[in-house]
């Protein structure tokens, strides 16, 4: 019912969707897979009403309509649930899900609290979601704000006569295994009113999800699967076009550390609330994980040894000097780089170019007086684009506007080549496909196997586990074990979920 | 083509067609000397703007420099006859201090920049009373001559005052595009976060912006101080307005990181032809103000960067 017809659309210097077929089906759920860069936000943009196609037709019902903008979406009834909640979050629950249309309950010019607050509870009972309507949206968990912005997007419902087509971007990026499969089953239960299009990095949950899935790699769609026959390696293969290694945290690249030489001692470091009395010793090429919840201490910790964290107790030592003065300055002067989790805007700077990104952290090695010595710069840049295979047309290209695993691989080119030995990784493959992550951790051996030590903080624990030499469980600040994770040996997901928790 | 690609294109297109505009209703807007006269008239205005730039980049700005430029002008004449040419280090260092100051209230007390310049103006237009005694003060021709006669007069038809603005506009350029200050400047212009992440001196950065605004502001105070032959505490009025004009129109939005002192020679320019328009169509004086009030909030409305505006769907 709903249909795209050899939808393209162009970007300045990409040729971003080429001739997509794409169709809906009444009370069917379409899985949407492909590597970043892919296609598919673009896909999700132009299926949502924020884009334009270039070229072909999206057909409702097979009549020929054009969105100008979300709104005439939504009127159309294409929901979107946003990845980056859209959950304003100091609105109350109500608020929010009839945000942009709270006409309905305005009596007499003002609105009428106590019907809004009942139609709301009728929209949480639709995603089984029992809370107050009219409490704090950041009081929610995450789940729960997941669940919130599906009952908003199934305002739809009552708004709308027709068909509902439903995008779910990533929603189980934030969520724990019982949330998921109680999102699945919702979303199945919803099937009978809508149909749905679920976009996940999590080729397992696409699986068991959806009645087919659509493949995209480089801009179009290169394969469509039923449900019965879809095979995980099989249409990961067609994402990256290759076959994925089965050791995928190249395990057996773990080479055992330089248990001689510290790059960095922690000696009983407490840094207000945040974290206390943590110690432990990073050797060069040794990969030590940080693992715990949101809040654990993780990242201040990692904040703490760059400098842009001063600790309140305790002794920090790099490199054998004691730290006295804390600033990003001496960190990156003692040779500590940092890739922050926020890679779009801690990581790399949007508006500058690829070799004005990787240089700036060591500008002065390419000045003299102050003088920037740009064609050094320029050939630093072309050297790092070829050995890290970057994918950019050039070097003048706006980091702003590569793909996440390109974008990863300035920030990783930017420390490396300034010489850090000691590398912070704050979440370093969120967000990136399997092929991008595999990048990425194939980089962090060959780091370690040229004497750099690796603080990591994962995106998963299997991450963790399989990455590290050494891993620290903390729990609200405090530390509660270590475990050493030597090939064949590594701690199992449950040792570490039992100290976290 | 859409307008996001058309827009870096935009300050110069529109500068040529108010060219065209005013030369086709008014031919003798084409005569060489006129322009030329009209072109060095807006020097300590270019200057100005060109300091401006600096701290509007950074996503700041500088609202202290007309008052900076009043205090300069003070400055100059009362201690003329004491140390001749050497005010201008004296006019320098005061605008050098005056920025950063507003810089270091800026980044170490958080006090965002336009209070914090704002504040720092009226300090300097107090002081700037105090040493007039709120009198107009007047040079002495003689010791003017002998010290800065130079700024003014022409050599092989170019008026040094316009040699003076391309040196600046050069320098200015030079220090945006060539060295790590300026390399420094855009990257917190446009992704400060990922400046702190890269272990730039984030507030030294923008502390040196200012300061590098309030040197310009000086040197243009010192020029125009020089041109009148006097100073007064409100010899410079009615240059803020301009120069903010000048630096948006010109292409360098207030949330910063794009543009640049380029841009803002092209946006006084811009200035300057609509200025010339307005004398021509006989807006009186009065009236001119409103109007460029409304051309800075329409220059704000189109090149201001809406990604950047937080809370907003990009």
């Amino acid at each position: 019912m709903y249909e795209l017809r050899q939808v393209d659309k162009h970007f300045p210097g990409v040729h971003a969707l080429k001739a997509v077929d794409f169709k809906v089906n009444r009370h069917e759920i379409v899985g949407l897979v492909g590597e970043n860069g892919a296609g598919k936000s673009t896909l999700m943009k132009v299926i949502y009403g924020a884009y334009q196609p270039d070229g072909g037709d999206v057909l409702i019902d097979g009549t020929v309509v054009r969105f100008q903008n979300p709104r005439m979406a939504m009127d159309h009834g294409i929901g979107m649930v946003f990845q980056e909640q859209s959950l304003i979050l100091n609105l109350t629950v109500m608020e929010n899900i009839f945000l942009g249309y709270e006409q309905q309950f305005v009596k007499l010019g003002v609105i009428d609290w106590k019907a809004m607050s009942e139609a709301a509870r009728r929209q949480l009972a639709k995603v089984k979601l029992d809370i107050d309507p009219a409490m704090t949206t950041s009081d929610l968990s995450f789940a729960q704000r997941q669940l919130v912005e599906l009952a908003k997007v199934l305002t739809l419902e009552e708004r709308i006569d027709g068909d509902l087509v439903i995008l779910l971007d990533e929603p189980t990026s934030v969520l724990a295994q019982e949330e998921v499969e109680l999102l699945f089953s919702l979303v199945r239960d919803l099937t009978k009113r809508a149909s749905f299009i679920f976009v996940s990095h999590r080729m397992e949950e696409v699986l068991e999800l959806s009645d087919r899935i659509y493949v995209m790699k480089d801009g179009a769609v290169v394969d469509v699967v039923a449900h019965d026959g879809a095979d995980k390696d099989a249409i990961q293969h067609k994402m990256v076009g290759r076959d994925v290694d089965k050791e995928y945290y190249r395990e057996q690249k773990q080479k055992p550390y330089d248990e001689d030489k510290v790059l960095v001692r922690f000696d009983g470091v407490s840094s207000g609330n945040r974290y206390t009395d943590i110690s432990f010793a990073l050797h060069p090429g040794e990969v030590l994980c940080l693992v715990g919840t949101e809040g654990s201490g993780r990242e201040a910790i990692l904040r703490t040894i760059f400098g842009l964290e001063t600790p309140t107790k305790g002794q920090v030592t790099i490199k054998g000097e004691t730290i006295s003065r804390f600033t990003a300055q001496n960190g990156v002067k003692l040779g500590v780089g940092y890739t922050p989790r926020e890679r779009k805007i801690e990581g790399i700077v949007a508006g500058m170019n690829v070799y004005e990104n990787m240089t700036l952290s060591q500008m002065g090695n390419y000045a003299s007086a102050g003088v920037l010595k740009v064609n050094e710069e320029k050939s630093l840049a072309r050297t790092w684009i070829e050995r890290l295979g970057i994918k950019t047309p050039d070097v003048y290209k706006d980091c702003g506007g590569l793909s996440g695993g390109n974008q990863q691989k300035v920030v990783l080119a930017k420390w490396r080549s300034a010489g850090a030995d000691i590398m912070l990784l704050d979440h370093p493959t969120r967000g990136l496909d399997i092929g991008a992550k595999e990048d990425v951790y194939e980089m962090i051996r060959e780091m370690c196997a040229a004497g750099v030590g690796v603080v990591l903080v994962a995106d998963t624990l299997e991450e963790a586990i399989g990455l590290s030499h050494t891993i620290i469980v903390l729990k609200d600040g405090a530390f509660q074990k270590r475990f050493d994770g030597k090939p064949g040996s590594k701690p199992s997901l449950y040792d570490l979920v039992h100290h976290m928790i | 083509m859409s307008f996001e690609r058309i827009k870096p294109h935009f300050p110069w297109i529109t500068l040529v067609v108010l060219i065209l505009i005013v030369g086709i209703a008014n031919p003798s807007f084409f005569d060489p000397a006129g322009l030329l006269t009209l072109v060095s008239d807006v020097v300590p205005l270019f200057i100005m703007a060109l300091g401006m730039t600096f701290a509007i980049y950074i996503g700041g700005i500088d609202l202290s420099v007309q008052q900076l430029a009043n205090l300069v002008t003070v400055i100059a004449t009362v201690y003329l006859a004491e140390f001749g040419i050497a005010v201008a280090v004296i006019a320098i260092v005061a605008g050098f201090a005056i920025g950063v100051i507003s810089g270091f209230v800026t980044t170490r007390l958080y006090v965002p920049s336009f209070v914090s310049t704002l504040a720092m103006g009226f300090v300097a237009l107090s002081a700037a009373k105090f040493l007039s005694g709120q009198r107009a003060l007047y040079m002495d021709a003689e010791l003017r001559d002998a010290s800065f006669g130079w700024m003014f007069g022409n050599t092989a038809g170019i008026p040094h005052e316009l040699a003076i603005a391309v040196v600046l506009l050069v320098v200015a350029w030079f220090l945006q595009t060539r060295t790590t200050f300026g390399r420094a400047l855009k990257a917190v212009g446009s992704g400060e976060l990922a400046a702190i992440a890269s272990g730039l001196n984030v507030d030294r950065v923008k502390i040196l912006a200012f300061a590098i605004s309030g040197v310009f502001a000086a040197i243009a105070g010192l020029l125009f101080s020089v041109k009148l032959s006097g100073g007064d505490a409100n010899l410079a009025n009615g240059f803020l307005l301009l120069a903010i004009v000048a630096v948006l129109v010109g292409g360098t939005p207030l949330t910063g990181g794009v543009g640049g002192v380029v841009n803002t020679a092209i946006g006084t320019l811009i200035v300057m032809v609509i200025r010339s328009a307005m004398v021509y169509l006989e807006i009186d004086a009065t009236q001119q103000q409103m109007v460029f009030g409304i051309v800075l909030i329409a220059a704000i409305a189109l090149t201001i960067d809406r990604s950047k505006l937080r809370g907003v769907v990009k």
